[in-house]
């Protein structure tokens, strides 16, 4: 079928959906939203006191119900209802949960997965016709698929989905939870086209691979998929953030499992760095592109503990490399002048230089230390004043306390 | 609308039109979105009180009725629900502690509720004592902010004894990125609002000395954009909420002089609506009760004249968390 | 027919072009008592889409210049034959027409068909359905805005206009001869062919573009406002001839010699149009034949308002006409009056530019001119293809400092069964009747430069000119005649004739236009928005 294009999901999807920390805030209140007069019209006040109407009732039953302790079809197909109204209503949530252990969900696998094991087996005293094949599953995830494409930032949709993925490994043969798991990786690759930087989706893309690597679904390591993911996603969006995020994770397991010996390391940290930098000759303002570069640049001076792409690489070899960064970066200057981000990068990269002991000939007439590129940066940069300040005053302290950027 | 970028310089806090509009927030019983956010009243009440506070207003709501409503939440487990007849969750029960401190009502707890110390267990029993994660309830959904909520209500009610705080520390550390920041759970991108979370967990377990200052500051830093914003991470647009998350961590760290004050003064400024009161997330939309709390706080933190002082690691006046911890003006 | 003239209609309008169809969109609402009239029998008028019947028919009526008068032979011989057509003009008929088959805006059209034709393919004529006037329409264009706030966008099917390509007839380092045009940073990111150097000099440029009119910008360029944008290009962005090529292409224009001011404009919509709707592409094309589509639309609306249509009605005024009223003679027995009468104009003007355009229905889906532009992205369904001036290889000289264009239309925008293609060209028409051999020559190049094989099927040739720029607005008495220039020659829709639109739109509607009511409706009972369902 040939997809073709109408205005109004379109327009959906350009809909700002903002990140809440405290709560689970319904998106149906502000965020995003013009200010118009406020003030309804005689019909509007009564169009929602009807719809106050219909949504209590619903609520009410839902609540006698459960306070009844009965959680049966019935209250489900009620909890249907009244999250199509309200996804955000985390209690409702709770209830369809409870309905789904009090019979709906095949029952736990009383051993632990084999490969042995028949396929089915069917003992849920209950619902014989939602049994072991997981179809109860696929219709709770196809269920919430419609609230997250109007919600993609409701934590409750993203954690009830999470709760049923993970059931399903608690009550299915491992194969057949697989296949479910498996699913879920169209869906969130689906939800990341949509919106390249939701965080939800990309976490939630971290969790279902971290669950197919695992033992429990007899999975194996997805690094080298997942790494081509985010070339994918950078090459379509060069400033998603969050695909740098994932692939800077992804780098030392992928060396690891590619059992890269240092050679094979020095020529991926090559590439690595001469792809961010041909990504900054046409996005010399991106943050997300100096952030990986700085992030690369780390492992040449300052990895902080952790496990560095390239531990091999000698003093000599280090500090090549970071002249060749200046090198490289000055040339940047020529096409874009006055960018403050081209002399953030050549600070960071002098200061790891003198972080290394390089040492430079400081009377020379071509001379430009961190010194230099400290007063580009703050001259470009007024609104981060006191940022510069401190920064000079700690530099010129006599044991240069090596400041870190970006 | 009118490019409101552009408002005068002479803008000012238009302190009585927001005291209106947080009185009004619980009169608007025959408006569909009241009944839809429903889940959101124990919350919204402590950001109305708290912006009430810092306006100079305490006594704006009724304290007898806020105290009979944050009770009426309660279950018998110690947490509290959103509203009554409402799951219990962790985010509404560190509200609900929160509310009790502002108000001073800790013994209420004691005379008409289950008692502090049912509270503090119920958030406890929420620790993953192998991990030291915290969920938000029964369900296991598990994030820095029930680990930052729980500290904050058990310091409060100096309950923290009840939970292991270096798991809870080693999870934070667990969570933080090459740039300085913390992520929803250990491989996750640096976000503002996670950030804050973490950075005051480690605040309130006194272990600041974890935290790349300089890294994190100079990446907090560059979260505010030309006009004066902040973003919660990079290439995103800018959003009062972020005046919060973005300048408390700021401000914990002793780097809040790193952002430009005057324009993010003015940006906060600008997002208000003058008229009928409340902060919007930018100048021109639809104001809340959320982003008017922190549109204040964020105010408060930059030390503009007739706000109280806010605390940037509770989130509660300053006054009020130096009462409860005891400490000294 | 009585109750046609039982009355005075507070609006007559002659003719279904997009404009006159906009305006009964416009006025559906009103209450006002409309009588639209065409007379052809198909919708859409210089804008129309027709089948392969309609193509020959209206070819044969258009074969000299268009119109049957005198002047068709001075016409195509020289330029400065065109001075005298509007002064004559009350020498073409004695009533003049109001709308359609009379129109000089047409001319020398010609039909080719191959001689195996429906052995190697051509289908049925209701078939196809190819546009007289093809334009793209950004993302941008008011005209979307006002077809949502109109709601008629519920009726039209958008399809996303794919890729930009420049014909280079010496790029031998890529293999292709085709290249696509790099738009978007991730573009000039992966394009291998591109130097470091020259990327990040793309990239100067088109960040440039991006708020070229911002008081940072405007000292760049204002000084050389009116100087060609080739020039300017090289001189302050030193941008080398093959991205210069590229950077021309996208702002359609036709005679090689835009100006930096005009340049920019285009070049910044392009951009800034980018993923608008959807990731990668910078504008959209109503399926079943572009503009007609929209036009039809409009008189859907307008006849849903209770406005009377009738189309294959010829009218003309009746000088006889007396009073406040205009009278217009539909037929020797009826004549009805009216208080507007709208209608566009029907006459070249002695100054406009001519183009020239060449309709080939292809056997070939060309397939690999519509590749999918980005993940996420609607499969495209019109494709553009620049051939820079001096690309096309010629043994005459001729067309050879002109461009030509090609928007390639697969089978998805519903103008040709599956398994072929549309392929409109475009160019400025240059003398002693050469522009169709470059045109053929253009689309033969096309055929060979695609990985791909196609016959050549159909052909429809004709010139196209505009009347006079501007509405012409007479009073007579108190009634109003309100005349629509004629279309754009634009290769993309121009949201200026909207402004007419909505000039005649206030001569109807008088002291009730309310200017922020303008194309602003409730959706109809019946077509409420994805409320949340009760049950």
């Amino acid at each position: 079928m040939y997809p073709s294009y109408s205005i109004p999901e379109v327009a959906l999807e350009l809909e700002y959906r903002p990140y809440f920390i405290n709560t689970i805030k319904s998106n149906m209140a502000s965020h995003g939203i013009a200010r118009t007069i406020r003030g309804r019209t005689d019909q509007q006040r009564l169009q929602d006191l009807e719809k106050i109407k219909i949504y209590r009732d619903l609520e009410s039953q839902v609540r006698s119900r459960a306070a009844l302790g009965n959680y049966d079809l019935a209250l489900f197909n009620l909890t249907t209802k009244l999250l199509g109204l309200n996804p955000e209503y985390h209690t409702i949530w709770n209830v369809r949960r409870r309905c789904l252990l009090s019979g709906l969900l095949p029952s736990p696998l009383d051993e632990p997965p084999s490969l042995n094991a028949p396929a089915s087996q069917a003992q849920s005293s209950n619902a014989p016709s939602l049994n072991s094949d997981g179809s109860v599953f696929q219709s709770e995830l196809t269920f919430t698929i419609p609230l997250l494409l109007k919600f993609p930032k409701s934590y409750c949709i993203w954690s009830f989905r999470k709760w049923v993925l993970s059931q399903a490994i608690l009550r299915l043969q491992a194969p057949i939870a697989r296949e479910i798991w498996e699913s879920e990786l169209g869906l969130v690759s689906k939800m990341i086209t949509r919106d390249s930087r939701n965080f939800h989706a990309w976490g939630y893309r971290r969790f279902v691979v971290a669950k197919l690597e695992s033992h429990e679904l007899q999975g194996k390591s997805m690094a080298e998929t997942e790494f081509t993911y985010t070339t994918n996603a950078i090459e379509r969006n060069l400033s998603n953030f969050s695909a740098w995020h994932n692939r800077s994770q992804l780098i030392p397991r992928l060396l690891n499992e590619r059992g890269a010996d240092d050679k094979m390391r020095a020529a991926f940290f090559d590439r690595e760095l001469n792809n961010v930098r041909e990504a900054l000759d046409v996005g010399p303002e991106d943050q997300s592109l100096w952030s990986y570069h700085s992030f690369l640049i780390s492992h040449l001076v300052d990895h902080r503990g952790r496990q560095t792409i390239v531990p091999a690489l000698t003093l000599p070899e280090r500090t090549a490399y970071l002249r060749r960064e200046v090198d490289e970066i000055k040339d940047l200057l020529e096409d874009y002048p006055n960018i403050k981000w081209i002399y953030m990068g050549l600070l960071e990269c002098s200061l790891g230089l003198e972080r290394l002991g390089y040492e430079v000939d400081r009377s020379s007439s071509s001379f430009h230390g961190s010194e230099t590129w400290l007063l580009k940066v703050r001259a470009l940069d007024p609104m981060r004043a006191g940022r510069w300040i401190d920064m000079e005053r700690d530099m010129k302290r006599v044991e240069v306390r090596q400041g870190t950027l970006m | 609308m009118a490019d409101l970028n552009q408002l005068p310089d002479e803008l000012q806090l238009a302190t009585a039109q927001h005291v209106k509009y947080i009185q009004s927030l619980d009169t608007r019983k025959d408006e569909y979105d009241y009944w839809l956010t429903e889940h959101l009243r124990l919350n919204g009440l402590y950001w109305g009180l708290t912006a009430l506070h810092l306006l100079r207003h305490p006594d704006a709501l009724p304290r007898e009725g806020t105290i009979d409503f944050v009770l009426s939440c309660q279950h018998e487990s110690g947490g509290f629900g959103a509203a009554p007849g409402h799951d219990a969750h962790m985010l509404y029960t560190v509200s609900a502690v929160q509310i009790l401190a502002l108000v001073d009502a800790f013994d209420e707890l004691e005379k008409r509720g289950t008692g502090k110390l049912k509270v503090a267990q119920f958030m406890a029993r929420l620790q993953d004592r192998e991990k030291g994660t915290f969920a938000g309830d029964e369900w296991g959904e598990e994030d820095t902010r029930f680990l930052y909520g729980a500290l904050n209500a058990l310091s409060l009610l100096d309950m923290l004894h009840l939970v292991d705080v270096e798991k809870a520390v080693n999870h934070v550390v667990a969570c933080a990125n090459f740039d300085g920041g913390y992520g929803v759970n250990p491989g996750d991108e640096s976000h503002s609002g996670q950030i804050f979370t973490c950075v005051a967990a480690l605040t309130i377990a006194k272990r600041q000395d974890l935290i790349d200052k300089d890294r994190l500051a100079g990446w907090l830093s560059e979260r505010q954009l030309p006009n004066g914003g902040l973003n919660g991470r990079p290439e995103k647009q800018e959003d009062v909420c972020y005046s919060w998350w973005v300048l408390s961590s700021l401000s914990m760290i002793g780097r809040a002089h790193w952002i430009d004050r005057e324009k993010l003064i003015g940006f906060i400024l600008r997002s208000q609506d003058i008229e009928n009161g409340g902060i919007s997330d930018r100048p021109g939309n639809m104001v809340d009760v959320w982003h008017t709390l922190f549109g204040l706080t964020g105010l408060s933190l930059l030390g503009y004249a007739g706000l109280d002082d806010i605390d940037p690691v509770y989130c509660l006046p300053k006054s009020t968390v130096n009462r409860v911890l005891g400490k000294s003006m | 027919m009585e109750s046609l003239s039982a009355e005075t209609w507070d609006t007559a309008i002659c003719g279904t072009g997009l404009s006159q169809s906009l305006l009964a969109l416009a006025l559906s609402r009103s209450k006002k008592r409309i009588l639209h009239l065409d007379a052809n029998d198909f919708y859409g008028e210089h804008e129309a889409a027709l089948s392969l019947q309609e193509a020959d028919a209206w070819a044969q009526a258009h074969a000299g210049g268009g119109a049957t008068h005198h002047l068709d032979n001075q016409l195509a011989e020289g330029e400065n034959a065109d001075e005298d057509v509007t002064s004559d003009k009350d020498k073409l008929s004695v009533a003049p027409k109001l709308s359609g088959k009379k129109s000089t805006i047409f001319r020398n059209a010609h039909v080719w068909k191959h001689p195996n034709a429906e052995a190697q393919g051509l289908s049925f004529p209701r078939a196809y359905s190819l546009a007289l006037a093809p334009q793209i329409i950004h993302t941008k264009s008011k005209l979307l805005s006002q077809l949502v706030s109109s709601k008629a966008y519920r009726q039209v099917e958008f399809l996303a206009v794919g890729s930009f390509f420049v014909y280079s007839s010496t790029d031998a380092v890529s293999g292709t001869r085709l290249a696509r045009i790099p738009s978007s940073r991730e573009d000039v990111f992966s394009a291998q062919s591109i130097p470091a150097r020259s990327k990040r000099t793309l990239m100067k440029f088109l960040k440039f573009v991006i708020d070229y009119d911002s008081d940072e910008q405007k000292p760049i360029w204002q000084g050389s406002a009116d100087k060609p944008l080739s020039e300017f290009l090289v001189d302050h962005f030193k941008l080398d001839d093959r991205l210069r090529d590229f950077i021309i292409a996208l702002t359609l224009t036709l005679d090689g010699k835009v100006t930096v001011r005009h340049g920019l404009t285009t070049i910044h919509r392009h951009l800034t149009s980018i993923g608008l709707f959807g990731p990668g592409f910078c504008a959209v094309y109503p399926k079943w034949g572009g503009i007609s589509e929209i036009a039809q639309v409009g008189c859907r609306a307008g006849a849903v308002g209770g406005s009377t249509y009738m189309l294959d009605t010829p009218a003309s005024i009746d000088e006889a006409g007396n009073g406040g009223d205009i009278s217009i003679k539909l037929s020797d027995e009826v004549s009805i009056r009216t208080t507007t009468l709208i209608s566009s104009q029907q006459i070249r003007s002695t100054t406009s530019q001519s183009i020239s355009r060449l309709v080939a229905v292809v056997n070939s889906p060309l397939q690999p001119l519509f590749g999918v532009l980005a993940e996420g992205a609607p499969l495209p369904a019109v494709t553009v293809v620049a051939f820079p001036p001096g690309s096309l290889l010629n043994n005459t000289q001729l067309g050879s400092n002109t461009p030509v264009y090609a928007f390639v239309h697969s089978s998805e925008t519903g103008e040709c069964p599956s398994g072929q293609s549309v392929v409109y060209l475009t160019m400025q028409t240059i003398p002693l009747s050469s522009a169709s051999e470059v045109l053929d020559m253009a689309l033969t190049t096309l055929l060979q430069a695609v990985p791909a094989t196609g016959e050549i099927l159909y052909k429809l040739y004709y010139e196209q000119a505009t009347s006079s720029r501007q509405s012409l607005v007479t009073s007579q008495g108190d009634a109003t005649v309100f005349e629509f220039p004629s279309p754009s020659l634009g290769l993309a829709f121009d949201d200026e004739s909207l402004d007419a639109v909505k000039e005649a739109w206030k001569i109807v509607m008088k002291d009730e236009a309310l200017d922020n009511s303008f194309m602003k409706f409730e959706d109809r009972e019946g077509m409420d928005d994805d409320d949340d369902v009760y049950d």
